[in-house]
């Protein structure tokens, strides 16, 4: 293992990434594109609801507007590194299997995507976390963010582990806006979740965590460690699943 | 002996692409490989080089060895002179060889105008150059190529040979995979690939 191949490796996927005229359009057409529907289509009634992760009986008091935008910011840092994620892992494979014949070692470029994607994590995230104090006002603006980081680990996780996967761009496309629209744009959303049944099956999904973690960030005081964690955690269970299939589809017989 | 290749057996599933193949290759000669489609000669350079695993037999291989695909296996996005730096990190190449080394080719395969240019809106031909000369870059003992001439014009193509005859006197083996009868002159043994059999 080489730190500079390490590097070398990491600047030439980001290069390729920013050249992507794809990623630029998505990167910035759309957070601020559909911020801009959802602020002037919601109301500003104001709406109760408990805070699911919190182990006392929290209520909480917010606008169909705030809410909504809040869930839009998760449910976009979710798509936005997904597909970046997705993009990584999939593009240029036969291209990184001729490097890992030259000699790089399948862990050094596995290593230089996951640097790559946290680099991409850390920029989507606080992109929109800046991107909604634009359109609503909430308490901890880094806590926020903080949570957009969990919500853009689990999802680049799971975009990772999809692309390891699935062969197709376009099925892997699909399987993750299904999940992001179903779990963080939908499921996860107290307007749909205060009423839903089998909401332990709703705490499985993958937003889960990150989206309490911006909810208690964005308009409460209390503590996000708990989400926090559980965010890590289950970010970190598509991030095996994605490092086991990656390392055993580029190694070669030496 | 720089290559022995023992007894290789591939099948994908029940079909049996290779059914044995064993043979030696020593330093400074040209060796070939033909065959019809489908015969299985890219499969047999893959597991040559390691990229497929033969359900029986084994390589051995003394020295270092480059490969060109028959496909370009290139970024898209990044320009020749990136990847010169890339696959050199790959060989682990010093800095200045390495620039000496790609700047030899750039200027052999006459592409240097290129040099900034993304892989993307290159022509076929051109990246074919850039895909030979990545195979060549950290100067091998042993090179292994699969079609390599694929897109070159008449220049580049006869510029191809010679450079070959060059490597040849050094000391380094060839093993092309092609399909030109024509050239058959210009390898010390051709091996053909027929119903799983080397002949």
């Amino acid at each position: 293992m080489k730190l500079i191949r390490i590097y070398i490796s990491v600047s030439m996927i980001l290069r390729m990434l920013i050249r992507r005229s794809i990623v630029l359009i998505l990167f910035t057409i759309i957070p601020a594109v559909f911020f801009s529907i959802v602020a002037l289509t919601t109301s500003n009634r104001i709406l109760p609801f408990r805070l699911a992760s919190l182990e006392s009986e929290v209520f909480i008091e917010v606008s169909e507007k705030e809410i909504s935008l809040l869930f839009f910011a998760v449910a976009v840092t979710g798509f936005l590194v997904s597909f970046l994620a997705l993009n990584l892992i999939q593009k240029n494979n036969e291209a990184n299997r001729r490097l890992i014949i030259c000699g790089y070692h399948p862990l050094e470029l596995l290593l230089s995507n996951l640097i790559s994607l946290l680099f991409i994590i850390i920029l989507i995230a606080v992109y929109i976390g800046l991107l909604s104090s634009a359109f609503f006002s909430f308490n901890h603006l880094f806590l926020l963010i903080f949570g957009l980081l969990l919500t853009g680990f689990v999802y680049g996780c799971y975009g990772l582990a999809v692309g390891s996967i699935i062969k197709g761009e376009l099925e892997g496309i699909l399987f993750i806006v299904l999940l992001v629209n179903i779990d963080a744009g939908w499921l996860q959303n107290p307007l749909f979740y205060a009423e839903a049944q089998n909401q332990e099956l709703i705490r499985f999904l993958p937003a889960y965590s990150p989206s309490q973690t911006a909810i208690i960030a964005a308009f409460t005081d209390y503590s996000v460690i708990n989400a926090g964690i559980n965010s890590l955690l289950y970010g970190s269970c598509f991030l095996i699943v994605a490092m086991i299939i990656f390392f055993n589809k580029m190694k070669i017989q030496k | 002996m720089i290559l022995r290749a023992e007894n290789i057996v591939k099948s994908f599933g029940k079909k049996k692409i290779l059914k044995g193949i064993t043979f030696e290759m020593n330093e400074g000669a040209l060796y070939g490989i033909v065959g019809e489609n489908g015969s299985g000669k890219s499969t047999l350079l893959k597991i040559i080089i390691g990229e497929l695993k033969a359900n029986e037999g084994k390589v051995m291989m003394n020295g270092s060895f480059g490969y060109c695909p028959q496909k370009p296996l290139i970024f898209s996005q990044l320009t020749i002179k990136e990847h010169f730096k890339y696959f050199s990190a790959a060989y682990g190449l010093e800095k200045n060889n390495s620039q000496l080394n790609a700047d030899y080719f750039l200027q052999y395969f006459n592409f240097e105008k290129h040099r900034n240019d993304k892989v993307e809106i290159l022509s076929e031909g051109t990246k074919q150059k850039l895909n030979l000369s990545l195979a060549l870059l950290h100067k091998p003992d042993l090179l292994i190529l699969d079609e390599p001439y694929n897109g070159f014009d008449w220049d580049t193509y006869m510029r191809f040979w010679d450079l070959s005859d060059e490597l040849l006197k050094k000391g380094c083996t060839i093993l092309i995979v092609t399909h030109l009868q024509t050239e058959k002159k210009r390898f010390n043994f051709i091996f053909n690939l027929k119903d799983g059999y080397l002949t």
